[in-house]
């Protein structure tokens, strides 16, 4: 029996009705529906009528501003009422809350759910059509990967299954079709590999169990072993080597600071005091794609994850997320089929960060959006985590003889399976079908709980080694922490999330929010009564043993053993192709070479503030505070450098500063880099400029360039023909920006199946994106630097080399400035790696030794961006003399006539790597002698940009004029 | 009451607390002794409420915030641990909310009227309809009840994070809220008055009510963190702040280890 409590706020106390009205109205522009309001609907199952009274008053309804009824609808003068549920089998994580608070409070339920019931009232003018509502629920309120519509009301809330049997596949008489056919049935190998596995097979004169199959799959993938980085590549006909043993080799060049690189979860660099920190990024895009707000908090769940189960636990001090989507007034016609508008992806995306990363108290410090329309079917989402963790526990220790393999965490459900499904015989009559392909919705208090667990254990010296299940589950992390010795599952112990699964479903499910640990016998009572004064579930699932093998058993039955040898080491060798030819990959843009195919520089002053104001409200400038405002960055009092800084609040900082020890001054310091737009030409140049980028912006906070790691993300269309050449390129930037800077990359993900496949066979690919990211340490946080000017009457120098060469276009490729004029340019701005560390050690000496008051570096929007950037911060204006720049940092060829720089030009090139800086005392101008520097003007205690050539006055633009223009961008987005 | 050692400070961990470490060192930094007590170590006995001096309900989202902010710890507290907490109270020891611990406080009835099972306010959705995390201006309530609120200065800024912050009564009750003087914090704006315009007032408060107090000022609960401005360095604009300004958080705990 299921009693059902439907709980409503008062009328004038209900954002969620308020909130879905505005989306009615700006993405539908339904006009017919006049008011919205929303009520909770508990389904309580197993208590009487009396209990359910009892938990509606003292649980689920607050008179103060509630009204509730048992049994009976709510909102009864509505014109409609429409309630939305999550999909059986999509776990809710509110259950679990509602069943401790109803046990708490002496009532025991057998199941519980939680919904939501939507009511729409008609405007008094109009009727409402049900096709109105149709649109409403199914665009706006419903995603059919995890929700329903509740039409009938559910009989049962229990999901009851028999697992199916484990089977044997017949794969040692299968010809070459019949194990293509068995692969692209879920397996996703090449025939080699499927050759392998049958000769495998042959030899043990045996056929496999669909449980070891979809091990090797697993253990095989592209997601998990890199095959592509890991593998020779042969580019127009040169051999060359893997990419990763490109990246590690010269990684180990810079190895000073690195306590590890490219073998735990995360990078980890020397911090102070016998502490150490570590940074992990990763990609989240498939899922994102289909279900943005899920998707995004799994791919948060999971990067966290990776800091936890760095070394043997790392405390989560720091996150960061970095998104490319569409522009958000994409025409809706434009939105390929099955895909979801690019505004409603970037309000899900940040939903999702927003409440996974608040939730856990993880502040979310540092990110950016960009946006191109090739984002329109798939968009990029990454996110990034740091973390802190004593030196000494900060290397894993490998499982020993006879060490418990120990799971913690959530329960084990479909999550993430491929193409699972219930067998319908095997459920009760009463259970609705149960989406095969759930989607999970991430439980961040779950994860904090494992977190705060965990981290206890380390501190009491408990875990041998500790890895996160993500990709691949209990297979990936059983078969990685095993591989030298092997291990022995009894898979009927894991905690399940619903009974029915089988055996193959157990070990491969991707099951948010669990982590395993290798833990000493005598060790594991200590492990499982912490978790239990944690509330998180911990079972010893089997053994690490010395055996080579791996082997599994549910309910006694052995359901697969394979040799660890070949799990890891018989993947057979493959050689990758790949051509580069720097074709134009997206050319629909007109490209100017010539200074006569350039826009034309305004020439009256109406025309520069015109200009200037699209420049800013331009999406990949303007500014993103109305997303940084939902995410909690204060929390664990670390920060020292908001965001959004200056007077009000309101001027972007440039890079996360944190003080992660409240008696210390030491400081991390945390930025990035990526402009994918520039991919399009060369993911060589793109690749620099994102280097360069990211130690702008590091460097433009106080952050020291020489002690620093850096992380890459390579998120790639595909694998092969000329994206392989750039991706080769790409590999290329990082090695060289490696020893340029003197410094390594410590961490790394590639993701490289970003396209999509129109009805007509068209394909869709991404722009490139390399985001490359970078931490590093301060020894004090007084000694960094904030954006936003301070004084009028300060000298202003623009420090650093701009690419202005006349052959490519004056370096103004890709930039907002010719986007703005719907031009593209001819190739990305060379960024000068033999001036650039020079660049960077200069900013960085002249910030910590106090020379600086402000510092922003210059980056999409040009120096124009800069500088309004600058004086939103601090109520103030500037007095800039373009012509001064002609002179000193012009860094292109030929003779001086030629490198006289046009004012647009000098206002809107973007090489990265290029700072300006506000300085107390002019003759501090020293500081940058030997660099590419040019004193360009001063501050003024006025709220201008006053812009000259020379004697010549160009404009005179309003400040305040121009943060409107660059504030209300995104506001749009966000309401 | 005066005591030779520095006082014990309970501090609340429920599953998704997560402010429990910068509160810990807050009170750390003013003297005191701080404990994360995790809750069923007050439940299995092996924890007792009787030994601490001050109780602290943190930040975060206790048990993800599930059903309404704060409910479940709420019904956690009430449900497991009614005597002592009773028994707290009466010894007029202080009771601290922050935050999602305000919320906690508030559903448990502590707040505004000290009456355990009896919810006469609220803190409700933000105004706005989603998360904000901002630095706001705030002021102390001149005539207020709480003896915690006299070391802070008049007008102190501190940052808040939260999605359901609008303190929410009906008209009977504010008025008898003001008429205690148990209204402690104000949101304001620059110039120090009290606001109801966002973002100053960033959730809507009615009265734009920050924090408040029970009538005896010893139960105290606030939505802005003031553990997140205990250095320097923590203010947004520290470089325009003079240097040895006393960071607004500290005075906050100072004050609840004098009172202990």
């Amino acid at each position: 029996m299921i009693h059902t409590i439907r709980v409503a706020a008062k009328a004038d106390t209900d954002p969620v009705g308020r909130d879905v009205l505005a989306e009615i109205r700006r993405t539908l522009g339904l006009a017919a529906i006049g008011r919205v309001r929303s009520a909770r609907v508990f389904r309580l199952e197993g208590a009487d009528e009396a209990a359910a009274r009892r938990l509606a008053e003292a649980l689920l309804c607050e008179p103060v501003d509630h009204d509730w009824t048992i049994d009976a609808p709510i909102l009864t003068d509505a014109a409609h009422v429409v309630e939305v549920a999550y999909l059986p089998g999509v776990m809710n994580p509110e259950a679990a809350s509602i069943l401790k608070a109803a046990a708490d409070l002496g009532v025991d339920l057998v199941a519980v759910d939680a919904s939501r019931e939507y009511a729409f009232y008609a405007t008094a003018a109009d009727a409402l059509h049900p096709t109105d509502i149709d649109r409403v629920v199914h665009r706006l309120l419903v995603n059919p990967t995890i929700e329903r519509v509740v039409d009938t009301p559910p009989a049962t809330l229990l999901i009851e299954g028999q697992p199916g049997p484990t089977r044997r596949i017949a794969l040692r008489g299968m010809d070459d079709d019949a194990l293509l056919r068995l692969s692209n049935d879920g397996l996703y190998l090449d025939l080699d590999e499927m050759h392998a596995i049958r000769d495998y097979f042959d030899e043990l004169r045996r056929d496999p169990t669909d449980l070891e199959l979809e091990i090797l799959a697993q253990t095989w993938s592209e997601h998990c072993v890199h095959k592509t980085f890991k593998r020779p590549v042969v580019i127009d006909g040169v051999r060359k080597t893997p990419f990763m043993q490109r990246l590690k080799e010269t990684s180990r060049r810079y190895d000073d600071l690195v306590v590890s690189a490219f073998v735990d979860n995360s990078g980890v660099l020397r911090f102070y005091d016998g502490w150490a920190v570590c940074g992990k990024v990763e990609t989240h895009n498939s899922p994102s794609a289909i279900e943005p707000y899920g998707g995004a908090m799994t791919g948060s769940g999971g990067v966290f994850r990776d800091v936890l189960g760095t070394g043997q636990g790392a405390r989560v001090i720091a996150s960061t997320d970095m998104f490319c989507f569409a522009p958000p007034d994409l025409p809706p016609s434009d939105v390929p089929p099955g895909a979801l508008p690019p505004d409603y992806l970037l309000r899900r995306v940040v939903a999702g960060v927003r409440d996974y990363g608040n939730r856990m108290g993880i502040p979310t410090n540092n990110g950016s959006v960009h946006f191109h329309k090739d984002f329109r079917a798939k968009p990029t989402v990454i996110v990034g985590a740091y973390g802190l963790l004593p030196e000494d526990r900060a290397v894993k220790g490998h499982p020993r003889p006879g060490d418990r393999i120990v799971v913690l965490g959530g329960r084990t459900g479909r999550d993430g399976i491929h193409g699972a499904t219930f067998s319908s015989t095997a459920m009760t009559a009463d259970t609705i079908t149960v989406n095969s392909q759930a989607v999970q919705i991430g439980n961040a208090v779950e994860e904090k709980r494992l977190l705060d667990a965990l981290l206890v254990c380390r501190d009491d010296g408990l875990l041998r080694a500790l890895t996160d299940c993500g990709a691949g589950g209990f297979s990936s992390a059983i078969g990685e922490m095993g591989e030298q010795l092997g291990a022995e599952v009894e898979l009927d112990r894991a905690p399940l999330k619903y009974t029915g699964l089988a055996p193959w479903e157990i070990y491969l499910s991707e099951s948010q929010e669990r982590m395993v640990a290798a833990v000493a016998p005598e060790d594991v009572p200590r492990v499982l009564a912490i978790c239990a004064t944690y509330n998180v579930e911990a079972v010893d699932v089997g053994a690490f043993l010395p055996t080579g093998r791996l082997v599994v058993r549910y309910a006694g039955e052995v359901v697969g053993e394979l040799a660890m040898g070949f799990m890891h080491d018989g993947l057979p060798d493959k050689t990758l192709t790949g051509t580069w030819a720097a074709t134009d990959v997206d050319g629909d843009a007109a490209a100017p070479s010539t200074p006569s195919e350039l826009p034309t520089p305004p020439t009256s002053n109406d025309d520069w503030i015109d200009l200037a104001r699209r420049v800013m409200a331009h999406p990949n400038v303007a500014s993103k505070e109305p997303i940084v405002r939902q995410y909690d960055h204060t929390v664990q009092a670390m920060g020292v450098l908001p965001p959004f800084g200056g007077r009000e609040g309101d001027a972007p900082g440039d890079a996360a500063v944190l003080a992660p020890f409240p008696d210390k001054p030491y400081g991390l310091v945390i930025a990035h880099g990526l402009n994918p737009v520039l991919n399009t030409f060369d993911p060589y140049w793109g690749g620099i400029w994102a280097a360069a980028e990211a130690m702008a912006n590091l460097v433009a906070v106080g952050g020291n360039p020489r002690e620093v790691g850096l992380i890459d993300n390579f998120i790639w269309p595909v694998p092969d023909g000329p994206a392989l050449g750039g991706l080769d390129r790409a590999v290329d930037a990082c090695v060289d920006v490696m020893h340029a800077l003197g410094r390594p990359f410590i961490s790394g993900k590639d993701s490289l199946s970003s396209t999509y496949r129109y009805p007509d066979g068209t394909v869709l690919e991404i722009p490139p994106v390399l985001c490359i990211s970078v931490f590093g340490r301060i020894p004090d946080v007084a000694k960094t630097s904030s954006s936003d000017f301070k004084h009028a009457g300060s000298t202003l120098v623009l420090v650093g080399a701009r690419d202005v060469e006349a052959s490519r276009g004056y370096g103004l490729g890709g930039s907002v400035y010719l986007d703005v004029h719907g031009l593209r340019g001819v190739d990305a701005p060379h960024v000068d790696l033999a001036v650039l560390p020079r660049v960077l050690d200069a900013v960085h000496a002249a910030i910590a030794g106090g020379r600086v008051l402000s510092c922003h570096d210059v980056s999409e929007g040009g120096l124009l961006a800069c500088l309004a950037e600058m004086g939103f911060g601090g109520d103030r204006g500037a007095e800039i003399d373009l012509a001064a720049i002609d002179v000193a940092s012009g860094v292109g060829s030929g003779t001086a006539a030629d490198r006289r720089m046009r004012p647009d030009v000098a206002l809107f090139n973007e090489t990265a790597g290029v700072f300006v800086c506000e300085i107390v005392d002019p003759d501090d101008v020293a500081a940058f002698t030997g660099v590419p520097h040019a004193v360009i003007g001063r501050t003024i205690d006025a709220g201008e940009l006053r812009l000259r050539d020379g004697v010549r006055e160009l404009a005179r633009i309003d400040i305040a004029m121009l943060q409107d223009a660059w504030a209300s961008a995104m506001r749009l987005v966000f309401h | 009451m005066s005591r030779t050692a520095s006082p014990r400070i309970c501090i609340l961990k429920a599953d998704g607390t997560n402010c429990e470490v910068e509160t810990a060192t807050a009170f750390d930094l003013v003297g005191a002794r701080p404990e994360i007590v995790p809750m069923n170590r007050l439940r299995s006995g092996e924890r007792r409420l009787a030994d601490y001096d001050v109780l602290v309900a943190p930040g975060g989202f206790s048990y993800g915030d599930d059903v309404a902010a704060g409910k479940v710890m709420a019904v956690e507290l009430m449900q497991r641990l009614a005597d002592d907490m009773a028994e707290f109270a009466a010894a007029a020891k202080p009771i601290i909310g922050i935050c999602n611990g305000f919320q906690v406080l508030v559903r448990t009835g502590l707040l505004p009227f000290n009456q355990p099972g009896i919810m006469s306010a609220t803190l409700a959705q933000n105004a706005v309809g989603r998360f904000e995390c901002r630095w706001v201006d705030l002021v102390v309530e001149a005539a207020t009840v709480s003896q915690l609120a006299a070391a802070l200065p008049s007008h102190l800024q501190l940052p808040l994070a939260h999605a359901e912050g609008r303190f929410f009564a009906d008209d009977a009750v504010l008025a008898r809220i003001e008429a205690a003087h148990q209204v402690v914090l104000r949101y304001a704006d620059r110039d120090g008055r009290p606001t109801a315009a966002y973002p100053a007032n960033p959730n809507g408060a009615l009265g734009a009510i920050a924090g408040l107090s029970d009538p005896s000022g010893r139960i105290f609960g606030l939505m802005p963190h003031p553990e997140r401005f205990v250095r320097r360095f923590h203010h947004p604009d520290w470089r325009r702040r003079p240097a040895d300004e006393r960071p607004h958080g500290l005075a906050f705990f100072e004050r609840i280890v004098a009172l202990a």
